[in-house]
């Protein structure tokens, strides 16, 4: 059989159109445990998609597979990269995932203490700094614009969460919504197309849920990207989801809007238990 | 925009700590600092250089070594026998007895992917181990117990004095403090500190642990080795056993004791660790005068040190700054009570 242009084609991954990241039959155990079985869902271009679940449904898991922390024993993690090549991400180390467009939140912050807001954000914009050791260490002009350009753009990350006052004090002992945010903020240095957040609601009382929301819808807007998140506050999750999957034992329930979700018997069954 | 970093010069630190180093030249010729005082502050000199690159590790990259003693011997043996056998110039000798070290250390630095804490410590002690039995055991190279010995660097072809040499070194200080400080205040600085906070989140930002973790044993194998060049063109005279366990944990004290997250700290350190044992307590009245007690002092004052000031004796500096704040304070309180 020849090799027409058109069989080489359906070789490379295909993601439909419009979708950003597409998730296939993945599936990893460890040890004797199924932890997340035949799993596939996608996110769209600029949408907010929601995973919820019970705690040990494996929705960290799926996290931590897509953005290559484990890697899935079977099937495929698909992303749309800006320039419109579809690449599987398995295939890729954890440090390459985010140039590919793609960067994730902690569900405990990972901040670094000893450094300031600033400098934390600035953490987020590594794969933006071009000049190599050596001319950072002679400070050499290549440098220190690059430096300066990329300071700017932590600066206006800050304004835009409210923190600019905050910029040059240490992570250690700020306050917890404080520091909720940078972890957020920190993914926005990065240009991504897609950010996956582990429960960006944990731990915020009602107020600082509701800046949350206007947080991310700002993101969608402002930024461009698609938003993929777990959370367990259902009020947030409603509000803020185009869609949204529940998982229960590693398996997927049933994908739909946050009103299809709700009224599902499935969901209902696993989630808030039989009534 | 503004910009969160003021655009003030930031090295005046690192230029006074070099120019009171250079102070004591004049003093030394003047007769009020004897010649053997200026040896122990080249020492002191040499081994804040070391100190630096441990602060990198340690401090920046939380990663540890044990094995320090036996890379600056390495380095001092190479300079050793490259100017007094080979007869190359000073700069050549340099350039190959930092480049071997910093193989072995680049070797350390794909090993510590695998072993972390405890672990690399002990194995960074072993290499430092093995080290120290070649400098025994290979006598056509090192001379074994007979030491070898050297000259001051000899630059284009003039054979420096110990004064100049130790102005040389006082140069090569400022210089190391100041491309440290630009680093550890780059996005490498930055990338090494979030791979030591957090290596989950240093590899969410594209961070490589593997070409973090070589650029911070690289940068520390370098500086250590330039160290033991200094030593050797300095003290001129090597020993096997002087590159024991002992010298690298008088390095890992020189770092936590001045600060570790910081470039300044390690000329506290080693003026700490080396001088002061040397300078101030063996001058004393009585304690001085007994054999051994001065080193037993010094590890007292370590202990204290660390209880008080666990972040390195760099804070003083700031501790002072806020007494002097407080005293403004209540004086400014005090006026205003009175009506002046």
């Amino acid at each position: 059989m020849t090799l027409t242009k058109e069989a080489v084609h359906k070789e490379s991954p295909d993601l439909k159109e419009g979708v950003l990241l597409e998730c296939r039959d993945i599936s990893i155990s460890f040890g004797g445990i199924r932890a997340v079985s035949d799993l596939t869902f996608d996110v769209r271009e600029n949408e907010v998609y929601g995973i919820i679940g019970p705690n040990g449904a494996g929705k960290t898991t799926v996290f931590n597979i897509i953005t290559q922390f484990y890697k899935a024993d079977s099937g495929a993690v698909l992303f749309r990269e800006a320039n419109g090549n579809v690449i599987d991400l398995v295939s890729l180390k954890t440090p390459q995932v985010v140039r590919k467009g793609l960067v994730r939140s902690f569900q405990n912050i990972e901040l670094i203490r000893d450094l300031s807001l600033a400098d934390n954000l600035l953490v987020g914009a590594h794969i933006h700094f071009e000049t190599s050791v050596f001319s950072q260490m002679l400070r050499l002009p290549a440098a220190r614009r690059e430096e300066r350009v990329l300071r700017e753009k932590a600066m206006q990350v800050l304004s835009f969460l409210g923190l600019t006052d905050r910029a040059d004090q240490l992570a250690a002992g700020q306050p917890y919504g404080v520091l909720k945010k940078i972890e957020l903020g920190r993914a926005l240095l990065s240009d991504p197309r897609l950010i996956i957040l582990d429960e960006p609601a944990a731990g915020l009382n009602d107020t600082e849920t509701e800046d949350l929301t206007g947080l991310v819808h700002a993101i969608k807007k402002d930024y461009n990207c698609s938003i993929l998140l777990i959370e367990h506050d259902m009020r947030f999750v409603m509000d803020i989801c185009q869609r949204i999957c529940a998982m229960s034992f590693g398996k997927k329930l049933a994908v739909g809007t946050p009103e299809e979700i709700r009224a599902h018997p499935a969901v209902q069954e696993a989630y808030l238990g039989e009534e | 925009m503004k910009l969160t970093k003021t655009k003030t010069f930031p090295y005046w630190k690192y230029i006074i700590v070099c120019l009171l180093f250079l102070v004591m030249l004049p003093l030394n010729a003047a007769g009020i600092v004897s010649g053997s005082t200026l040896l122990i502050l080249g020492t002191v000199i040499f081994y804040a250089v070391v100190g630096v690159g441990m602060n990198i590790l340690l401090g920046y990259s939380g990663l540890i070594t044990l094995g320090g003693a036996g890379f600056m011997g390495l380095a001092a043996y190479l300079s050793g026998f490259c100017s007094t056998r080979l007869g190359l110039p000073f700069i050549l000798c340099l350039v190959i007895s930092i480049a071997v070290p910093t193989v072995i250390g680049l070797g350390i630095g794909v090993v510590s992917l695998r072993l972390e804490g405890f672990y690399l410590a002990i194995a960074t002690l072993g290499i430092g181990e093995i080290l120290r039995q070649v400098f025994v055991e290979f006598e056509p190279f090192t001379n074994g117990f007979s030491g070898m010995r050297a000259a001051y660097p000899k630059l284009f072809g003039i054979v420096l004095t110990r004064e100049v040499t130790y102005a040389f070194y006082a140069i090569i200080l400022l210089i190391v403090m100041i491309l440290v400080h630009n680093i550890v205040n780059s996005a490498t600085g930055r990338a090494l500190l979030a791979m030591k906070g957090s290596e989950s989140a240093a590899q969410a930002m594209g961070i490589s642990l593997l070409k973090y973790k070589l650029i911070a044993f690289a940068i520390s194998t370098v500086l250590t080795a330039l160290g033991g060049v200094m030593y050797m063109h300095l003290i001129k005279y090597s020993y096997p056993t002087v590159w024991g366990l002992g010298m690298s944990l008088n390095f890992l004290s020189i770092s936590v004791i001045g600060g570790m997250q910081t470039v300044l700290g390690a000329v506290l350190g080693a003026l700490f660790v080396i001088a002061v044992p040397e300078l101030v307590i063996k001058q004393l009245p009585v304690i001085g005068t007994l054999t051994g007690v001065a080193y037993v002092f010094n590890g007292l004052f370590i202990v204290l040190v660390l209880l008080f000031y666990s972040d390195g004796l760099i804070r003083i500096g700031s501790d002072v700054k806020k007494l002097v704040g407080k005293i403004r304070g209540k004086k400014n309180d005090i006026d205003q009570r009175s009506g002046t």
